[in-house]
């Protein structure tokens, strides 16, 4: 049987070549591999491989008990590890009808902009070192180490810190945090000129970027994609404003979108959403009280009642979903993860045809992949 | 003209990164130097895990189960027999395999007397994976040679170079804050 | 055995021999730069002033014999100075990469790490010279020679002081257009000879590159050509006594500027080699000392068309003498010093462009070409003629 993802080479077209792109190739974010036919430096097919790093995530969270799949939920999208806990944790106290202080909602909402700046800053090194540039990569993860630190004299650990829980958070904050975080902010406003500099504002990029990959707006909503990806595209979507979680009701911030569509906008909407997260953080600082309980009341076995139900949070590549059934056990019947860069992936075959083939490495950095979430 | 208009952006443009990568060079490096200079783990940071005995020697741990029960890995292995001289158990046997942990500290979280907790120890990688099952002995080793150590239960606590075991200061505990507010205010009510 | 060890039972304890990273010591690092530019100049000094000059004093230039000596005793110093130049810019380019990224760069071999190249040559000798099975074996083996002799014999053409010369070509900068477009031959033949898609993708990428800038490249250093009167390196040097070419020839000293980036294959222009499009492009399955001669190469090139652009655009070794006779040796020094000064600041100023910019499309890159550098080349061409014109009537 013909496998229906490999590229068959056309009978008598000598003009094409077909390239396996991946998944060692350096610039593929881990380990997406795609099958790619060029004439030339032009591409004419392009078949997407995943699964190379399926882990069988879903079935080995039904077999955890509540409390433990907050855990592997990290375990998705490291890169943001901290925001994957979240739309579960939702579910679960949805289901469990837990109350969640004002201040662990505050003290969530911190550490979940804080690490959209820190996914952001990774995307950013990574995706100027796609496109030539070395330096970026370096400034932009001396920048995340901040937001790391932070993170892990509060939280315990760097990347994947198991901090969120149900009811609130697992422990107090640390009493330098406040402070630390006012501190970072002040020195991240500092920096983010330079980035602009380095980037946006360079001709070089912009010549790369503007008009390159272009996603049109019904394409967008067609293929479900979410997050800066889609707000690039005109659709001004986002969880925080749809479905509000946490503390987002009460905090003022604006969805920054733009009509273009292409590498640029990307770009752009990634940059203006950083800037709106250190909005959003000072405003939290603000109004997160110093003192207080940090977690409501959990029952130490966690049993839902039987149900199911779904929720969502805007991570930093976009909409994650978790769909949690609960038969009333320790366990979970069913879990289902909805991950943003999966469905983000999908535009590959759209987006790539037809482009350049440096073109296609911009492309594949703009929509920013991490494959711990696309192969869960 | 706007021909020479672009271009003359365009060269402020390269011009204005130019300068933003030239001036970092005065900037010193954020290199860590690690192995020459080890970096200072905050004691919440789940680097590596430790068994606690108390001063006099006995075990904090009352084999309660509590940690095997909540691992997601299942790394933890306990044995424990009924206790001799009164009620309660001891324990015979505490296996943990670093090789599957993975670091989610739900164990010290799960712990009601803080036997099993967080050190900042995390220079443990060996050649071969076998090695990297820990036991009870090495487990209390770690926890010995701990200077400061951190549980949910009790917080932060340190062992002073006489040996006693002392909580940390509040700068140094989660949620330390609310007693250093206080502290604060009384002063200044003085 | 199957306990874990304790931090005190450690195989590999780390340990720190000589220089300590951790305290750096910036004069250290400042003298050891210093001595490698008094290395660079002692070679410069004696490829290019010494032996000459000796050669020429004693007439022995005119037997066969004297000749064949002088040929091979230059052809030693000049892959001396070849080697040392490597040397020296490779550890400059990553010293001066980390301190503009906020990190240190090498930092254990020698002061601050500058001796990191020496070992990463010796690296590069031990390693094996493999070459996968399907490449067409001589022209894989050949190509890395083609692009190291073509940067090599390049520095035959270079005047570093007035008499201070290897060769003195009457048609010097026909030569370095002629010479240099032959290292494009060794890229591409060493792309396609591999038997690799993406060795492939770099010759093609190499091969339009190369040639495409050339053309501009040529241009601009025929307008020199045309302004100066002539195409000897030493009368053009000499024609900017009053004034330095890149004031009337600005256009030109820009055309100049930007394709020799592209001939560097350096950031903006580094298409052949994108490691992030193209793994590795053109030397994608090279490897040990036949990779190191296309590292060599560059690095050389990265000396020479600065050097070239010192010579044409500022002056050469123009420079206070404090009352020297020109022509004499203590002069000379003088003259040869503030050419390796002027050639530092622009392989200062090239490593700075590479460390800024992200990198051109292929298609933009020929766009620029031909577009826009070629015309503007011409109109510098068209500059050059009228200043001449002047110049003559006046």
């Amino acid at each position: 049987m013909r496998n229906p993802t490999t590229i068959e080479p056309v009978p008598g077209r000598t003009d094409e070549m077909i390239i396996n792109m991946g998944p060692q190739h350096p610039a593929t974010h881990g380990v997406l591999k795609v099958v790619i036919g060029l004439d030339g430096e032009r591409i004419t097919r392009a078949v997407p491989h995943i699964g190379f790093l399926h882990r069988n995530h879903e079935k080995i969270e039904e077999a955890r008990t509540y409390t433990q799949i907050i855990s592997y939920t990290d375990r998705m999208d490291y890169v943001s590890g901290l925001q994957n806990e979240l739309p579960f944790i939702l579910a679960v106290e949805d289901l469990l009808g837990v109350e969640v202080p004002p201040r662990a909602k505050l003290i969530r909402t911190i550490f979940f902009e804080l690490f959209r700046i820190a996914s952001h800053l990774v995307w950013l090194g990574t995706g100027m070192l796609d496109l030539g540039a070395i330096t970026p990569f370096l400034y932009t993860f001396r920048d995340r180490e901040k937001i790391l630190e932070i993170t892990e004299k509060t939280a315990g650990a760097r990347m994947l810190p198991n901090y969120f829980t149900f009811g609130g958070v697992r422990r107090d904050v640390h009493p330098d945090f406040f402070k630390d975080v006012a501190a970072f902010l002040d020195f991240f406003e500092t920096r983010l000129p330079d980035y602009y500099a380095l980037v946006l504002d360079s001709p070089v990029f912009q010549a790369r970027a503007v008009g390159v990959g272009v996603l049109s707006k019904e394409r967008a909503i067609a293929r479900g994609a979410s997050g800066p990806v889609i707000r690039a595209s005109g659709v001004p979507y986002d969880v925080r404003k749809a479905e509000p979680y946490d503390a987002y009701p009460e905090l003022e911030f604006e969805i920054p979108t733009r009509e273009e569509g292409d590498v640029y906008a990307r770009f752009w909407v990634r940059f203006r959403e950083m800037e709106e997260s250190v909005k959003i953080i000072r405003q939290a600082l603000e109004k997160v009280p110093k003192t207080g309980p940090y977690k409501g009341k959990v029952p130490p076995r966690v049993k839902p009642k039987p149900g199911a139900r779904y929720r969502a949070v805007e991570i930093a590549r976009g909409h994650l979903g978790a769909y949690v059934v609960s038969d009333g056990s320790e366990y979970p019947a069913r879990i289902k993860h909805r991950s943003p860069s999966f469905a983000n992936l999908q535009l590959i075959p759209d987006l790539f045809v037809g482009a350049r083939f440096a073109d296609a490495i911009a492309i594949l950095s703009s929509l920013d992949p991490v494959f711990g979430e696309v192969d869960r | 003209m706007s021909l020479f208009a672009e271009v003359w952006d365009a060269v402020k443009a390269v011009a204005a990164g130019l300068e933003t990568v030239h001036r970092r060079v005065k900037q010193p490096p954020a290199t860590e130097f690690y192995p020459y200079k080890k970096p200072e783990i905050p004691p919440v940071s789940v680097q590596f895990l430790a068994l606690i005995q108390n001063e006099d020697g006995t075990d904090r741990c009352v084999a309660c189960l509590q940690c095997e029960r909540v691992c997601p890995s299942q790394v933890i292995t306990i044995e424990r027999k009924r206790n001799p001289e009164g009620k309660g158990f001891v324990l015979e046997r505490f296996d943990l395999d670093f090789a599957n942990c993975m670091h989610c500290a739900n164990c010290v979280e799960a712990c009601p007397v803080s036997a099993i907790v967080t050190v900042g120890e995390f220079e443990h990688a060996v050649y071969d994976i076998n090695f990297l099952k820990a036991d009870k002995a090495f487990l209390d080793h770690i926890g010995h040679e701990a200077k400061i150590w951190y549980s949910p239960k009790f917080g932060v606590e340190m062992r002073t170079p006489e040996g006693k075991i002392v909580k940390a200061p509040p700068e140094m505990q989660p949620g330390g804050l609310a007693e250093l507010l206080k502290e604060a205010e009384g002063g200044e009510g003085a | 055995m199957s306990r874990m060890p304790l931090p005190t039972e450690r195989l590999v304890q780390p340990r720190l021999v000589g220089y300590d990273p951790t305290r750096p010591k910036p004069w250290l690092e400042r003298i050891a730069y210093a001595l490698f530019f008094s290395a660079l100049w002692v070679m410069v000094v004696l490829a290019y002033g010494v032996v000459p000059t000796v050669f020429r004093h004693y007439g022995w230039l005119k037997s066969p014999l004297g000749f064949a000596a002088y040929a091979v005793i230059e052809a030693v110093l000049a892959f001396l100075l070849a080697a040392v130049v490597a040397l020296i810019l490779i550890v400059v380019l990553r010293k001066y990469l980390g301190k503009v990224q906020e990190r240190v760069g090498p930092m254990h071999y020698g002061p601050a790490g500058v001796f990191q190249t020496v070992f990463d040559a010796l690296k590069l000798l031990g390693k094996e010279d493999f070459a996968p099975r399907r490449v067409d074996w001589l022209i894989f083996r050949l190509a890395p020679a083609i692009v190291f002799v073509s940067a090599f014999l390049l520095m035959v053409a270079i005047p570093v002081a007035p008499g201070w010369l290897i060769a003195d070509l009457d048609v010097g900068l026909l030569y370095i257009v002629a010479v240099s477009t032959l290292g494009a031959y060794g890229v591409v033949l060493g792309g396609l000879s591999q038997g690799n898609k993406w060795g492939l993708l770099g010759a093609f990428r190499a091969g339009a590159q190369l040639v495409s800038y050339e053309v501009p490249l040529a241009i601009a250093l025929l307008s020199v050509g045309v302004y100066a009167g002539s195409l000897r390196f030493v009368d053009i040097v000499e024609h900017q006594y009053g004034l330095w070419h890149v004031v009337p020839l600005f256009l030109s000293f820009i055309v100049y500027l930007v394709a020799s980036i592209a001939e560097l294959k350096a950031t903006p222009f580094d298409l052949p080699e994108a490691e992030s499009e193209i793994v590795a492009g053109y030397n994608t399955e090279y490897s040990g000392m036949s990779f190191a001669f296309f590292f060599l190469a560059e690095f050389v090139e990265l000396f020479l068309l600065p050097g070239f652009m010192v010579l044409l655009f500022f002056g050469g070794w123009h420079g206070p003498l404090f009352g020297l006779d020109p022509t004499s040796f203590a002069a000379g020094l003088l003259q040869s010093f503030y050419f390796l000064v002027k050639v530092a600041v622009w392989v200062w100023i090239f490593l700075w462009i590479r460390a800024t910019l992200p990198r051109f499309r292929d298609d933009q890159l020929m766009d620029l070409a031909w577009k826009g550098l070629l015309p503007l080349s011409l109109v510098g061409l068209l500059v050059a003629a009228l200043f001449r014109m002047f110049l003559e009537v006046l």
